[in-house]
Order: C-alpha cells, then structure tokens, then sequence
C-alpha cells in the first residue's frame, strides 16, 4: 500500500511538473498566436479603413553607440527613435548598445545561427551582409527604398548589394589620412607635407626634436594596418587589393612590397610609439591629444574627438589633416584615398511577416536616412555623409576647420578604395591582422616574408572559393 | 521509503528531471559539437555539408593550433609548478597567523571575486611601460623598461603572473579549510615533542593536506586547459599570436571566421585534451592518496 502510494505520489509530481512545462510553453505560444492575430487583425483594420491597431508592440535595435565618444551619434538614434515610436502607434524600442567588435563578431552571428537577431542592427557591409543575405537572414530593403524614393541618393551601397538587393544602409562613410598637430607643425614653420620625401622629413625631424612622430597602437592589427594599407595601395596601385581574391594580383607584388618595407622602415627608424604591440586603439588618441605624437593615421571619424566637451577639446582649432602625398614611382592615382561605407544597418527577414514591423522598419529609414541626420552626423559628429549632398549645403553646414580641410582632402582625393579587410577573405584578413603586421612591427619577419605568407593564405583561401 | 527507492521505476523517476537537464546541457551540447566539427558549417547556413575529419587534419597541421597547445601547457606547468607551491606556503603562514585571520583570507580571497576585465585593466597599468609598477620599480636599480605586454619573450610570463595572482587566493581559502580542520592535537603533539614551526608544516600538516592539494592542482590543470578571458583582456593573443590559447584560437580563426565547423572541431580537442590529462593525472597521482583517516 504504502510502496503504491509512493509510486502514485512519485508519478503525480512527474506528470504535474511535465505538464506545467507544456503548460507554460502553450501559454507562450498562444500569446505569441494572439500577438499574430493581433497583427493581422491590424492589417484587416487597415483594409477597412479603421485606424491602424494601437496594441503595444516591442523592437529591438542594436547599435554599437556606446562610449563617451559616440555620445552624439547615440543622440540621434534616440532622436530618430522618438520620431518612428510617435508614426507608429503602440510601438517601442527596445535600445540594446553593444560593443562595435563584439555586436558583429559574437553576438550578431550567434543570433544569427540561432535564428533570433534583433529586427533592426548594426551591419557591416563587407563580408558580413553578403553572407546573412545568402541565408536570407536579412530583410531585402530595395522596394523600400524604391517606395520612399532614397535607392540612389546613396554615394555606394555596393558593400551591403548581393544579387542586386540592398540588404542594408550605411550610416557613414569614412576617410582615412593623417591628424597632424597644427600648432606644433606652425611652431615649426612646416605645413601640411605635398611631397612624400617632405612628410619623410618632417617625421625625421620630429623624431630628432625628441617628440613621438607618429601614435602607435598595434594591440588590435586593424589599427598599423590602415597606414600599412594606404602605403601598400600607394606602392601598387589603388585597386591592387580588390585582385588579391580573384588573383589578378599577389601580396608577393614587388610594389605591395615596397609598401611593408617603408612601414618596416618607419618602425625601425623609431617613428611610432615605441611598445605600440602592447596599447589599445584608446591610447593611440590619448597619444595625441596629449601631444606626445605629432602625427595619428586615423579615420575621419575620429574628428569627433576634438570638439567641445570631448577627449580631444584642448587640441580645438590645433589640429588638421592631410593624405598621404604621392610615394615617387607608384603605381595608378597617387591622390586615391582609403574610404570606406562599411558599416551601417541591416534589418531582420522577420519584419517582413509582421507588417506593423515593415512599417516601423519604412518609418526608421525615412527618418534616419536623410539629409538632416546626414548632416547632423556630419556637423555634430564629424561622420561623412554616405548620401550624397549637395556641395553648397555642405559648405554652409560646416563651421569647423577641421571638417572643412577633411571634406577639401576628400575633394582633392581624385578616386577611393576601400580598405583591405571588405575586399580579401575573413583567412588573408586574420593572417595579416593577428600575425603578419605585428611581426613585422616586432622585428621578427621581412617584408618578403610576410608576402610570402600572405599570398600562402589567399591562395587557399581563393581555392576554397573555387 | 527505502523500499521504494529500491524500486527501479520510483528510482528512475526520481532522477528523470536531472538526467533531463543533464542530457540537455551537457550530453546533447557534446554530440551537437562532435556532428558539427565533421561539416563545414558556417553557422549561419541551414545548410551542412560533411567534410568528414578534415577539420581535425587541419587543426592539426596548422602550426597556430600547436603554439595555442603549447600555451595550454605553460598554464599548466605555472599553475602546478609555481603557483600551488605559492598557495601551500601562503596557506602554511595564514593558518599559523594569530591575529587578523580573517583579514588576511579576506584580502587573498578578494582577486578571485573581481571580474577579469577589471583585473585586466589593473594589471594593465602594472604592466604600463612608462608609467608601470614594474618598470618603476625597475628604474630604481637602473635597468631599461621592460614591454612587458608587447615583447614576445616577457608577454605571455605577463599573463600567467596575473592569472596566478587572480586565482591564487581562491585555492588559498580550499588549503585553509583544509588545514583548520585537521585536529589541533597532532600538532600540539608534536610542539611538546620539540617538533620545530617547520617541522610541524612539512611532516604533519603537509601529508595530512595533500589531497586537498590534489584536487587544487586538478581544478589548476582543468582551468588552464579552458583559459580564454584572460588572454583576451590582456593581449588578445598577441603580439603576432605568441600568447594565443586554444580557446582563444578557436574564437580567433574559427568563430570569428565564419568557420563554425571548424570551431566545433577545436571545441571537441579541447574537451578530450583537458579530459586526457585530468584522467592521467588521476591516474597517476591523485588515487594514491585520495583519504586521510585521524
């Protein structure tokens, strides 16, 4: 009796805790049904012309502004976000700002494979929109873009197009060149270098004076490589790394060569921070605001920082830009800058099921995507625009002189390229950010070596493709 | 009761919700990884492709994998070599301190509660080439600063010190309870028979600690095997790869790659290299001296 009663008791507990299980995931299931009936009774409504359903609804949107730098560009968002909650009745945005690096290394790619990204992003173009596409994890936006009429009003979308669709929108564009301290370089009666042999000297001199002639923060590969690759696409030509994947070109190219060798050579000439193998990307800047570099290779976005209220407000008004002057005997257009329209939005295919998501999705890019935020990006934040504006209002908009030389570079620049890691496999990008580039700043391999190994990586990976 | 539970059925149903959430998240995660290490999965696709163990060839023709193995071993051979020798001697002092105990745990115990993003950071400033602990210290009997982070030869001995010092009290407090908890006749025994501070340590407290010990070097070893967060917080593998760990490896050139197969192929090396030394060093030393009777 009692051996039956604990069978009885034992299997009661068994089956209650299995059914409350099934009990609770009915629950979910039925709201969540009750949430899709909810929407589709929205539609309904709105094909009976009664106003658009009311009923709370939530939207992620991950961004990446976190950081007292980004202040200003989260402050737009906010701005867009109150905008797209009051079009869209009933819903709210649910802000979730990661770190840049980890949002697109780790977390996006996980939710990715689980199947759960947020409905709206922060993308990088190249390679990752491509590869989310063809999985067709992200929402085609080109009959969006084409209803509000914005589809050309982009300067490229190439990064974020695979098979024709736009798969997502980039915020801003960026250039890349030297941050130059104003104030010493007056003091020293120079200007801004317009020959190659001129900017060698100013880095000797600078040196010989006992100052840091250029920031350096090698911990992250990313950050030497940017100079490196400018030098390189000097060298060899500005197109030279977009053949590297399909093999018109090779990393053991005698010009792309002579670009690692001049980096070698600033390096063994002692130009850069000395120990850049062990600081962040945080102290390159500090590096120069502090003025103890006279010169930071950097992108335009990082005019942002000498403004008021930011890191760099001591340097207000003491700071310029210039790109690299013409390397004698290089190949293609000596004025070419490195730029980029990489990263933006991308937007998840779940949204096209629920139309109330479509809406807000139509809403975020109308109001998000367009000239005032392009320009406040611009003024506020010192993001180049990625739509194209007209000239005029560009000049009337920028009051700073560190803009104004940035945008007169960008003019000047007579053709673009964009940087290595949106043009050669994720392999050749891991080779040369994780090893090759700081073994080359450690010392411990040549310049030939390093093509060597390279062209190794991209040949496997090119055959991979194949 | 009893007979109940000497009933297969109750038995079984009473450990059911258990073997469940086992399975789930244990069990079922470790097959998932083995099917996927044997596809070219680039966890996104719906699609897998099989590849068979061609993942596993190329960890281990990839002489990155074998610097990241070898890195594995330093944690190892520190944690075991340097840093339990450390713990035993501090964990000696504490116990026989009579005033403040309890501070003293406190403060050795507190690095194993702090996050290894913070640790990283002080550890940073250290190691800071200008303005360093180190290198100041350094300065005072004239010897050129060291780049502790950025030199090959100092960066990954950088790393281990930190990790040491991270840990190290946490295993302190396990060898402390250890010791506190052998009766404190035997070692009065041994001061009326004119046994020196010494000798009490290393022919009694010792012998009667050792498989305590023995567990902190096993809990040493499985921890050295997974290390990751450290390495990234403090040098993210670098310079030029030289302080790469297998975890650290399989994030790097799988994960971060689009390369999950791949990953979930050194996921499965590192599961059955930890689960090969910890059994071997079971094996080996730690069943010889499993129980200590009073």
């Amino acid at each position: 009796m009692k051996k039956s009663l604990t069978l009885l008791l034992s299997l009661i507990f068994v089956t209650s805790a299995v059914m409350t299980g099934c009990g609770g995931n009915n629950t979910t299931n039925s709201k969540g049904e009750g949430n899709t009936n909810g929407a589709a009774e929205s539609t309904n409504a709105a094909a009976t012309e009664e106003p658009a359903s009311s009923e709370p609804f939530e939207m992620t949107i991950r961004h990446t502004q976190v950081g007292a730098d980004k202040q200003k560009r989260l402050a737009i968002l906010e701005d867009v976000v109150k905008k797209v909650e009051s079009e869209v009745p009933g819903l709210t945005f649910k802000l979730d700002g990661v770190d840049s690096d980890v949002n697109r290394k780790e977390k996006l790619r996980g939710e990715m494979a689980a199947g759960n990204p947020p409905e709206i992003f922060d993308l990088f173009g190249s390679p990752d929109s491509k590869i989310y596409a063809k999985e067709s994890k992200l929402l085609d936006l080109t009959p969006i873009l084409d209803e509000l009429g914005i589809r050309d009003k982009f300067s490229n979308l190439d990064p974020f197009t695979y098979e024709g669709k736009i798969y997502g929108l980039p915020i801003g564009g960026s250039g890349e060149g030297f941050f130059y301290n104003k104030e010493y370089y007056t003091g020293k009666g120079w200007k801004a270098p317009a020959t190659f042999a001129e900017l060698e000297q100013q880095l000797a001199d600078i040196k010989a004076d006992g100052k840091v002639p250029l920031a350096g923060a090698s911990k992250a590969g990313w950050v030497p490589l940017m100079l490196a690759n400018h030098l390189w696409s000097r060298y060899a030509g500005p197109d030279v790394t977009a053949k590297f994947a399909t093999g018109e070109a090779k990393w053991t190219d005698p010009n792309v060569v002579k670009g690692f060798a001049k980096y070698k050579e600033w390096e063994d000439k002692g130009y850069f921070k000395k120990g850049e193998l062990g600081f962040e990307y945080a102290e390159y800047t500090t590096q120069f605001t502090s003025g103890e570099a006279i010169l930071m290779y950097d992108g335009t976005w990082k005019s942002s920082v000498f403004k008021a209220g930011q890191s760099g407000e001591g340097l207000i008004g003491k700071v310029g830009f210039f790109n690299i002057p013409p390397v004698e005997g290089g190949v293609g257009d000596q004025t070419a800058l490195m730029r980029d329209v990489n990263n933006g939005y991308g937007f998840s295919a779940t949204a096209a099921e629920d139309p109330r998501q479509l809406e807000a999705v139509k809403s975020f890019i109308k109001n998000l995507f367009n000239e005032e935020m392009q320009l406040r990006g611009l003024v506020e934040d010192g993001v180049l625009p990625a739509m194209k504006m007209d000239q005029n209002v560009l000049n009337e908009n920028i009051t700073d002189d560190l803009m104004s030389e940035i945008v007169a570079v960008l003019n000047d620049s007579g053709s673009s390229f964009p940087a290595f890691d949106s043009l050669v496999q994720a392999d050749v990008t891991t080779e040369i950010s994780n090893i090759q580039i700081q073994k080359l700043i450690g010392g411990q391999t040549t310049p030939e070596k390093m093509a060597e190994v390279l062209q190794k990586v991209q040949d496997e990976a090119n055959a991979a493709v194949e | 009761m009893n007979k109940a539970l000497r009933n297969p059925l109750v038995f079984t149903l009473f450990i059911l919700p258990a073997l469940i959430l086992f399975v789930m998240f244990f069990i079922y995660p470790i097959f998932s990884s083995v099917y996927y290490s044997l596809t070219s999965w680039n966890g996104v696709s719906e699609t897998v492709k099989y590849t068979g163990l061609s993942n596993y060839m190329k960890a281990f023709g990839d002489e990155r994998f074998w610097i990241s193995v070898k890195n594995n071993g330093w944690f190892i051979l520190f944690s075991v070599c340097v840093q339990v020798p450390l713990i035993v001697f501090f964990s000696l002092l504490i116990a026989n301190v009579k005033k403040l105990k309890g501070l003293y745990k406190t403060a050795v115990f507190m690095p194993s509660i702090m996050s290894t993003a913070v640790i990283g950071i002080l550890w940073g400033f250290i190691y800071e080439p200008n303005i360093g602990l180190f290198n100041k210290l350094l300065e005072v009997v004239g010897i050129d600063p060291v780049y502790w982070l950025s030199d090959e030869r100092f960066a990954m001995l950088s790393i281990l010190i930190t990790n040491a010092w991270q840990w190290t009290g946490f295993y302190i407090v396990m060898v402390l309870a250890a010791i506190l908890s052998i009766p404190g006749e035997l070692d009065e025994a041994a001061a009326i028979d004119g046994a020196t501070g010494f000798q009490r340590a290393t022919r009694i407290t010792l012998p009667l600690i050792v498989p305590i010990i023995s567990v902190v070097i096993m809990l040493s070893i499985a921890g050295a095997m997974k290390a990751a967060d450290i390495v990234i917080v403090m040098t993210k593998g670098g310079p030029a790869g030289s302080t790469e760990v297998m975890a650290t490896y399989m994030i790097k050139y799988a994960i971060t790659n689009f390369k999950y197969g791949y990953g979930n192929a050194i996921a499965v090396l590192i599961f059955m290299f930890t689960l090969a030394v910890t059994v071997l060093y079971q094996l080996l030393i730690a069943r010889r001296n499993e129980r200590i009777e009073y």
